[in-house]
């Protein structure tokens, strides 16, 4: 998120009492213990049922109608038709701007947390859903018939929305980060984008089905319903319900191209914290070897990041894969690739981690902004003061710097522990031998202390 | 005074530590498991 300067962290050092990297092995020592104890308590499957109970009629009718349905895609609608409006018209300031903040701030990381706590919280509010809903149900009111659509091609699954994942994050971290050598991500760009999307997610919606694409292709749709897969609440047949956490994950991985979904989270968040600190000499390296191969200065540094952000995606691709691979030697092994689908559900606690290390202190202090001078005076010209507050400021003080890293370490153990609990769990359905399930652990184990580490050496380095 | 300058050049190293330590582990314990199933086959 390098359109601020404070992206990751306040700009004070933390005034820790031990080296930061002694964290990593005391993070590592916690999963190695984790391990053992699952091991020995840990014999049956647990978290394939979903254990569903309903709530009261009342919740489900007063929060599933139509009308209230209605009234969530329409705000989801008007806030997109602002943050358009803002990004076209307002200031060029991306701090000052709506547009920026409530796109990549608000909505990016706000439905990413509240989906993993409450469920698919995204997708009432979801504007495009409601747009189409909206034009199919008029077309069968004209029609007296639903509209025909096309089968979607299942081989596809959700790689469009994996695809489409890095193209946001490519937007918004190589594209907006252009090393001061040009104005990088303004909020018309963003404004312009949004309309693109728009149009390409309605088309989408209209020759596959509104639902079928939600399911499968819309970055949003996909991205926030991974992370609803671990919350505590969901609808079904109607009716809204509490479900045993974690336990919708372990059917979700079933399409083509989930795995990609995941590690494509993974990896861009590396990306966004490794291009400012592990990785910054590399990648200066990089840039200058292409500059000095004729390669001009903006296409250089957008080529760099663009090569290192692949990169990430191959590497963290490649850990997994060592995962898999290490679960094949285990004797009664399935095939690899449905052990590669089987255990990407794992990866799902760890996105999060990942997620709510490098940004929540990002989020803390841009919602601030989100809800005092951006929505007073969203387009940022000092010409409105809706609320009041168009004076107000970001207090960076309600966070220090020690909380920050704190909350980052406590956010990357208890991730890896899920995921470490998540493939144990998954592991005594392909071996009911609790001793072989475990054994096939191993090399999971591996993986999460990897990127336990991995996750804690980005973010010192960042934090400085 | 010792030549430490640069020392914070190579503290990634004490991230991957943790790393060489349980993939070491896991080697030691596979083949040790295979060596008992290969004697207790023979």
């Amino acid at each position: 998120m390098s359109w601020l300067p404070l992206a990751h962290a306040l700009a004070s050092r933390q005034d820790l009492p031990v080296p930061a990297w002694l964290f990593a092995w005391g993070a590592s020592i916690v999963l190695i213990v984790s391990f053992f104890a699952l091991a020995a308590g840990w014999r049956k499957p647990r978290f394939e049922k979903e254990h569903w109970r309903p709530l009261g009629a009342g919740i489900s009718r007063a929060l599933l109608s139509r009308p209230a349905q209605a009234l969530c895609g329409l705000v989801g609608v008007f806030l997109l038709g602002v943050a358009v409006y803002a990004g076209l018209r307002g200031t060029e300031a991306p701090d000052r701007n709506f547009a920026t903040t409530f796109f990549f701030v608000t909505c990016w990381l706000g439905f990413a947390f509240f989906s993993a706590l409450l469920g698919d919280v995204f997708r009432p509010f979801n504007p495009w859903r409601a747009i189409a809903r909206t034009a199919g149900a008029g077309f069968r009111a004209i029609a007296g018939q639903r509209p025909a659509h096309l089968a979607y091609p299942e081989a596809l699954g959700r790689w469009p929305a994996a695809i489409g994942l890095m193209a946001v994050v490519w937007l918004e971290v190589v594209y907006g980060s252009t090393g001061g050598i040009a104005v990088g991500l303004d909020p018309a760009t963003v404004a312009t984008a949004a309309l693109v999307y728009s149009a390409y997610t309605l088309a989408m919606m209209g020759l596959f089905g509104t639902e079928e694409w939600c399911q499968r292709g819309e970055i949003f749709s996909v991205y926030f319903g991974m992370f609803s897969q671990l919350g505590w609440f969901g609808v079904k047949d109607g009716q809204l319900g509490r479900r045993r956490p974690l336990s919708v994950a372990t059917h979700w991985a079933t399409l083509p191209g989930s795995a990609a979904v995941v590690i494509a989270s993974i990896a861009t968040t590396s990306f966004d914290g490794a291009s400012e600190g592990a990785f910054k000499d590399w990648i200066e390296s990089t840039f200058d070897w292409l500059v000095d191969r004729g390669v001009g200065l903006l296409a250089a540094q957008r080529l760099t990041d663009t090569i290192f952000m692949l990169l990430c995606f191959g590497g963290v691709a490649l850990v997994y894969m060592l995962g898999v691979r290490g679960m094949r030697t285990i004797r009664g092994a399935p095939s690899l690739a449905k052990l590669r689908v089987g255990f990407a559900h794992t990866l799902i606690p760890i996105a999060l981690a990942y997620l709510v290390a490098h940004y929540f202190s990002f989020f803390v202090f841009q919602e601030q902004a989100q809800f005092t001078y951006l929505l007073s005076d969203p387009l940022g010209t000092a010409s409105t003061d809706l609320f009041g507050t168009a004076s107000a400021g970001v207090d960076y003080k309600v966070l220090s710097a020690n909380a920050i890293w704190y909350v980052q370490v406590g956010a990357l153990v208890v991730g890896h522990v899920i995921g470490l609990t998540l493939a144990h769990d998954r592991a005594l359905v392909y071996w009911p031998n609790y001793r072989e399930a475990s054994r096939s652990q191993y090399w999971m184990l591996a993986v999460m202390v990897a990127f336990t580490c991995f996750g804690l050496y980005l973010l010192s380095v960042s934090n400085g | 005074m010792l030549p430490l300058a640069h020392v914070g050049h190579y503290f990634w190293a004490f991230y991957l530590l943790p790393i060489l330590f349980v993939v070491i582990g896991i080697v030691r314990t596979t083949l040790s498991e295979k060596r008992r199933r290969d004697s207790g086959d023979d």
